[in-house]
């Protein structure tokens, strides 16, 4: 029973991390449309960002948080506009090889300026473990959950009790009757991709005390946050909230009754079964919707 | 006018005596290097391929092989397919006479198919899975130990060093073996089952997993719940510090903790691991802190290596990389040119003793291409050092269990 318990925690744990970054890709893919498939880097560059700022400057990751948020956001507003924004025009999948050229873009330019080594980063803050009762609970895991819950009742307030959260709503709903209904619609994707990324940005900074940074960490995350937000459906942010414990539990409960090298297959497998029922996924609008 | 003639015949005469002689001094032996220079395995193949341009150089300095200096065309190859075209550049339009290469199995596996049908010889200087010798081709060659001396000398450890530390009956402990799912992992860990079956141990837990993941805590919650005393792992880097971190932080501490090479020899995991390394041993290839005796020119090494490089070397990788490259391009002096059978015959002849070289090893090649006289020792995290430990004449410090 104890084992159990401690699996649970740490699948909820796990699902915390997995949270944050789906979150940002889920309000891209939800308002702007396009598949962003550099989220991964952008993760990288803020992990990189965070150990430079705690290596030069020994600023501890946490309070990195907000700068690095504020460069991820004005890296987003800069991929929107530049990159993006040209290209909204045409086919889905000219978008898509946009975002995938920035992507190896960023990680072979990591590897050009960092080199491959694997840089990891040494707090007091974030690394020690909690004993509740039989239970251990690594606070740096705690952490990271507690600020994906507060970036998740944060964008929801926003989305629902302020002007512009009700600017993307409409254009995640249909663009151009928000454009006719006097929303500057480009204005919104740059706001809407800038905001993604600073919600990675937070992702990458909360995640440096537990994990080292090198070119490639993008790509081990990035795969897993895109089925979270297909699963919880794009767009919506309780469901990309959801979709991570989801994805956490099954992987740390498949990881010790099943076999660690079997999860991926059973996560994928309910994957399949849950868009089999509901293509659009759990927290998606129904069949018929986008 | 006549004079002007003749004059102007002999001055291009020697015009272009002078070019063939001319052209002659720069046509250099082109030798190929195969390695992952970009991407996940990058610094271990950088370093690895530090310690065949290091070989090289001096190699140079002396004059060249045959009379010609080497010149080193680089190909990088980040995974398996990468791997077969670089090879195919190498060899159809570079031409180059040699392949060296490549520290991943995976990459050296692919690679040598090109090379083998090209009918030019490829050196494997430190990839470690023993299929790459055992398909039966005449032109691929390896210096360095397999992927079985590594598993067999895990497994002895338990029954050689960690069971007399504790002072109790090697059958008596629980053995976990973990590895990362490629083919790196899968042939560490198939050898270490067959030894630990031969010698009588108990294997608890067998677990593959892979080696991007970013949670190991169910898995460690296994090995803790099957109250394993000693675990042997396959890994690479990620995995291996990940490992560690959320072991840490589960409580889970074994009596010992046994690696392969991998993330276990670089100075880096040590690094983002701090104290939380210090105990793990691990078997590979040798490293800088060996008593002397057992291997001549390894102080000139890393003299060398730190003249070139401006820091210390970052893990053993470059020193046998360096080891199997002299040896490769003795045996091609000695064969007196760059024909393959020539070559193959060479290398089938050259002997040395164990305890001749910088890593200790000695040279004799099976029939499959394999070099039979290596040796792995074992190491240990002590301090944020690794040190040699085991067997006792290469030793300089004493291992350290849990008890």
């Amino acid at each position: 029973m104890d084992i159990l318990i401690q699996l649970i925690v740490n699948g909820l744990l796990l699902g915390g991390a997995y949270a944050i970054i789906s979150i940002g890709l889920t309000l891209i893919f939800g308002v702007v449309r396009v598949v962003n498939f550099a989220h991964g880097e952008l993760l990288m560059v803020a992990m990189y960002g965070t150990y430079l700022l705690s290596n030069h400057l020994g600023w501890h990751p946490y309070v990195s948080v907000v700068p690095i948020a504020i460069v991820l956001f004005g890296l987003g507003a800069l991929m929107q506009r530049a990159i993006i924004q040209p290209l909204l025009e045409a086919d889905g999948h000219i978008q898509i090889f946009a975002t995938v050229g920035v992507s190896t873009a960023l990680m072979n330019l990591a590897l050009l300026v960092f080199g491959a080594d694997v840089l990891g980063t040494q707090v007091e803050l974030g690394t020690s473990t909690w004993l509740v009762g039989p239970v251990a609970i690594g606070s740096g895991q705690f952490y990271t959950l507690l600020v994906s819950i507060l970036v998740v009742l944060g964008m929801h307030w926003f989305l629902t009790h302020t002007y512009t959260g009700r600017a993307f709503r409409a254009v995640a709903q249909n663009r151009d009757a928000a454009a006719l209904m006097g929303v500057n619609v480009p204005f919104i994707y740059i706001l809407c991709f800038a905001l993604g990324a600073a919600f990675v940005g937070v992702a990458g900074a909360m995640l440096t005390p537990q994990y080292p940074v090198f070119p490639t960490i993008g790509t081990y995350f990035v795969l897993t946050a895109f089925v979270i937000v297909v699963l919880g459906g794009m767009g919506s942010l309780v469901g990309a909230f959801f979709g991570s414990m989801l994805i956490g539990l099954v992987d740390s409960l498949a990881g010790y009754y099943i076999a660690p090298d079997l999860k991926e297959v059973v996560y994928f497998a309910i994957f399949i079964l849950i868009l089999a029922f509901r293509p659009t996924g759990l927290f998606g609008l129904g069949r018929g919707s986008e | 006018m006549q004079k002007k003639f003749r004059m102007g015949r002999v001055a291009l005469a020697a015009a272009l005596a002078m070019t063939f002689t001319a052209g002659n001094a720069v046509a250099d032996i082109k030798m190929g290097a195969l390695y992952p220079f970009s991407g996940a395995l990058a610094q271990l193949g950088d370093e690895s391929y530090r310690g065949l341009e290091l070989a090289v150089e001096e190699r140079n300095a002396k004059g060249g092989v045959l009379g010609e200096k080497i010149a080193l065309v680089k190909a990088d190859a980040v995974d398996a397919n990468q791997a077969v075209g670089e090879a195919r550049r190498l060899t159809s339009v570079e031409n180059v006479k040699v392949v060296f290469g490549t520290f991943s199995s995976a990459l050296s596996y692919a690679g040598s198919q090109v090379t083998e049908l090209a009918g030019v010889p490829f050196f494997e200087l430190g990839a470690i899975s023993d299929s790459i010798t055992d398909r039966g081709y005449k032109y691929v060659f390896r210096s360095n130990s397999t992927a079985k001396n590594f598993a067999y000398g895990m497994v002895d450890t338990i029954t050689d060093v960690v069971a007399p530390e504790l002072g109790v009956d090697p059958k008596t402990l629980n053995v976990a073996i973990i590895h990362e799912d490629g083919l790196y992992g899968k042939t560490v860990a198939q050898f270490q089952q067959e030894r630990a079956k031969e010698l009588g141990l108990k294997v608890v837990e067998t677990l593959p997993y892979s080696a991007k993941a970013v949670d190991l805590s169910a898995l460690i919650l296994r090995l803790r719940g099957a109250k394993v005393d000693v675990v042997l792992q396959t890994s690479y880097q990620n995995d291996t510090i990940l490992y560690f971190r959320q072991a840490k932080s589960a409580g889970f501490k074994p009596k010992a903790v046994i690696g392969a090479g991998g993330g276990y020899s670089l100075a880096d995991t040590a690094k983002a691991l701090g104290k939380d390394i210090d105990g793990a041993f691990n078997i590979d290839f040798p490293q800088f802190l060996t008593n002397e005796k057992g291997a001549p020119g390894l102080g000139a090494f890393v003299e060398a290596y730190k003249k070139r490089y401006g820091m210390e070397p970052r893990s053993g990788h470059s020193l046998v990389n360096y080891v199997g490259a002299n040896a490769f391009l003795d045996i091609i002096e000695e064969a007196g040119s760059t024909d393959a059978d020539k070559i193959r015959a060479g290398v089938l002849q050259y002997k040395r003793p164990v305890g001749s070289t910088a890593t200790g090893w000695g040279f004799d090649f099976a029939e499959n291409g394999q070099n039979q006289a290596v040796t792995t020792t074992l190491m240990q995290w002590q301090d944020g050092k690794l040190v040699t430990v085991w067997p006792e004449a290469a030793a300089v410090a004493k291992p350290i269990v849990n008890k």
